[in-house]
């Protein structure tokens, strides 16, 4: 590719725009939002590459939250998200432009494009970050990343080498509102693209989850030990009803049979972030705990007022779950 | 067909202590586990070599006590146990583990059609290491696989990628990371475990035997550093409150009414 060196983008910080999910997944905006602090510390700018076919309105909503530069590359051959043929277009972009820093989304396709980019530049990457800071001494990007399942958290630096990169976990950072009179600039690189034949997409749709939404629930209703046996976590379902939510469950009551397997919640199961969940009869294990931090607000039931689940909790109630659940449906029914 | 399996041996999470001068992970004294999607992989694994026939090596990079997360492996059916350590393993990221294995599996003769890991492990849950493999080997890659089909020289997958179902065409040789939906690993039994631990061989390498130097392997091999080890500031109020059920359930009420879930009930003239 030819070389078109810009001043202002040298040494800029830079996005990944992954927009398969736009409407539901805001996370590119989001850093966005965070990169333009990075940037103004580091006294650079903000780019943001977009690959794909018919990009340009994505490249424009880029620029009205806040993307001082666009790197487009329009193409019909990177219609589809493609690990390896996107893993050799941005690291021949990357290996030509110098960007300081390259940060993603952790979404499904981050997770799978950042190490293999990471390696291909041969760079550091930490993962699913939920802090980004500009050492003011060394001037380092400090990637604050979860370590022993949200127990610890890391402080990760790439010191020698470029560009520093990061996966971001989605809806840390807050996007900037949408203001189309803002101008930015837009660069296509010449690039001369490779589809990687190896891999095939046969086939992708949405993917619809068989009776459970868990995912995009706004509420869920999780049970865990201490709402058995089956008869009494029964009531979950006619609860998670009346609040329009989904039922989710621990380990152990999985476990007990007190619900499928696909309503698992955690690190093995199901990563949920409802604007409310409530956690009943749970301890509060790190194998569920990993799976329901992204909750906005955390409601936690349980009899003993050491469980680790109360200190995450927003609003935490000292009792009997199965006791309190009845009361509430009692009070719910008879507001229908 | 001939499988390569990368597992790692992790302290059961609870449990885990940290080293807070030299921040990294007291592995000793702490109960170790085979990480859980590294057992799916390794299932997965043993159940394609049943049907299609050839050998499954299992490998793991870590320190001389990983041999009994081999072992285990040898017991839940792998043919052969590769231990990657030396000293100077120690301290690797993601970038220098995966310079090891990558390294490890093109030693192997056959070159394995498939190379399986877990989707992430339970202590660092970066998900690097496959893909990094991959792309030192230069194989392709799919992640968070939940099916799979072999085919004469290709395998078909599928996988569940940010709200799609992918159905993916990957030729041989390839490298996949597997979901827990891909299968349920089998209860070892007593016997096997015996057998893995008393009569089975563990193959060594160490940095010599793989061909690298100091510089490119453990710390010295890593582009990223932990500078700092700390603990999340507690995120949530953590209010507690105690009381009867009813009284409980009127918190809750109170608390669904505030968030606009549930309508506030009429006020009674």
């Amino acid at each position: 590719m030819k070389k078109k060196r810009n001043r202002n983008s040298a040494q800029g910080v830079w996005i990944f725009g992954d927009y398969r999910n736009y409407f539901q997944d805001r996370v590119t905006l989001q850093l966005i939002s965070k990169g333009r602090d990075l940037a103004q510390t580091l006294e650079t700018e903000v780019a943001v590459l977009v690959l794909g076919e018919g990009i340009h309105q994505y490249a424009m909503e880029y620029v009205a939250h806040g993307a001082d530069v666009i790197i487009a590359v329009n193409d019909s051959r990177l219609k589809e998200y493609q690990v390896e043929t996107y893993t050799t277009v941005v690291a021949e972009i990357v290996e030509s432009y110098q960007p300081e820093i390259l940060l993603g989304g952790a979404t499904s396709f981050g997770r799978e494009l950042f190490p293999r980019l990471a390696k291909r530049l041969n760079t550091g990457l930490s993962a699913d970050c939920v802090a980004l800071e500009i050492d003011p001494d060394s001037g380092l990007l400090i990637q604050t990343t979860p370590a022993f399942g949200g127990e610890m958290l890391a402080d990760v630096v790439t010191p020698n080498h470029r560009p520093q990169m990061a996966t971001v976990h989605p809806g840390i950072f807050k996007e900037r509102p949408h203001d189309s009179s803002i101008l930015g600039r837009i660069l296509y690189p010449e690039i001369d693209i490779r589809p990687d034949e190896r891999i095939q997409l046969v086939r992708s749709r949405p993917h619809r989850t068989g009776k459970t939404n868990l995912e995009g629930a706004d509420i869920v209703v999780a049970g865990g030990r201490g709402m058995g046996p089956k008869e009494e976590f029964d009531m979950l379902y006619e609860l998670a009803e009346l609040l329009g939510g989904e039922v989710g469950a621990t380990r152990p009551a999985i476990r007990a049979g007190w619900a499928d397997e696909e309503r698992l919640l955690g690190q093995t199961g199901k990563t949920v972030k409802p604007k409310l969940l409530l956690s009943l009869g749970t301890s509060g294990a790190l194998q569920y705990t990993a799976g329901i931090q992204g909750a906005e607000t955390i409601i936690a039931v349980n009899r003993d007022p050491n469980a680790p689940i109360f200190k995450m909790a927003d609003l935490a109630l000292e009792g009997d779950a199965r006791s309190i659940i009845a009361a509430l449906l009692e009070e719910l029914r008879k507001r229908l | 067909m001939n499988i390569a399996v990368c597992i790692k041996q992790v302290p059961d999470v609870p449990s885990i202590r940290i080293d807070k001068q030299r921040m990294t992970i007291i592995r000793e004294g702490v109960e170790s586990i085979i990480n859980p999607l590294d057992c799916v992989a390794l299932e997965a694994a043993v159940d394609l070599r049943d049907k299609e026939g050839g050998f499954v090596t299992v490998l793991s990079m870590g320190p001389p006590q990983s041999e009994e997360a081999l072992r285990e492996a040898l017991a839940a059916g792998a043919d052969q146990a590769i231990l990657l350590t030396d000293p100077n393993f120690a301290g690797a990221d993601t970038l220098a583990t995966s310079h090891v294995l990558a390294r490890a599996i093109s030693k192997l003769e056959p070159f394995p059609d498939l190379v399986l890991c877990g989707s992430q492990t339970i202590d660092s849950d970066t998900g690097h290491v496959a893909p990094q493999i991959a792309q030192e080997l230069d194989l392709p890659q799919v992640c968070g696989v939940n099916e799979v089909h072999v085919e004469k020289d290709f395998f078909v997958v599928k996988r569940v990628s940010d709200r799609f179902l992918d159905t993916i065409r990957i030729s041989m040789p390839a490298v996949l990371a597997v979901s827990s939906e891909l299968c349920v690993p089998r209860h070892i039994p007593f016997g096997h475990l015996e057998k893995a631990f008393s009569d089975c061989n563990i193959i060594r390498w160490g940095m010599n035997d793989l061909e690298l130097n100091p510089e490119e392997v453990g710390l010295k091999g890593s582009a990223t550093w932990v500078a700092r080890l700390h603990t999340p500031p507690p995120k949530r109020k953590g209010e507690i409150l105690s009381g009867s059920p009813q009284i409980l359930a009127g918190h809750l009420v109170k608390k669904l009414e505030a968030m606009g879930i549930i309508d506030e009930e009429e006020k009674k003239p």
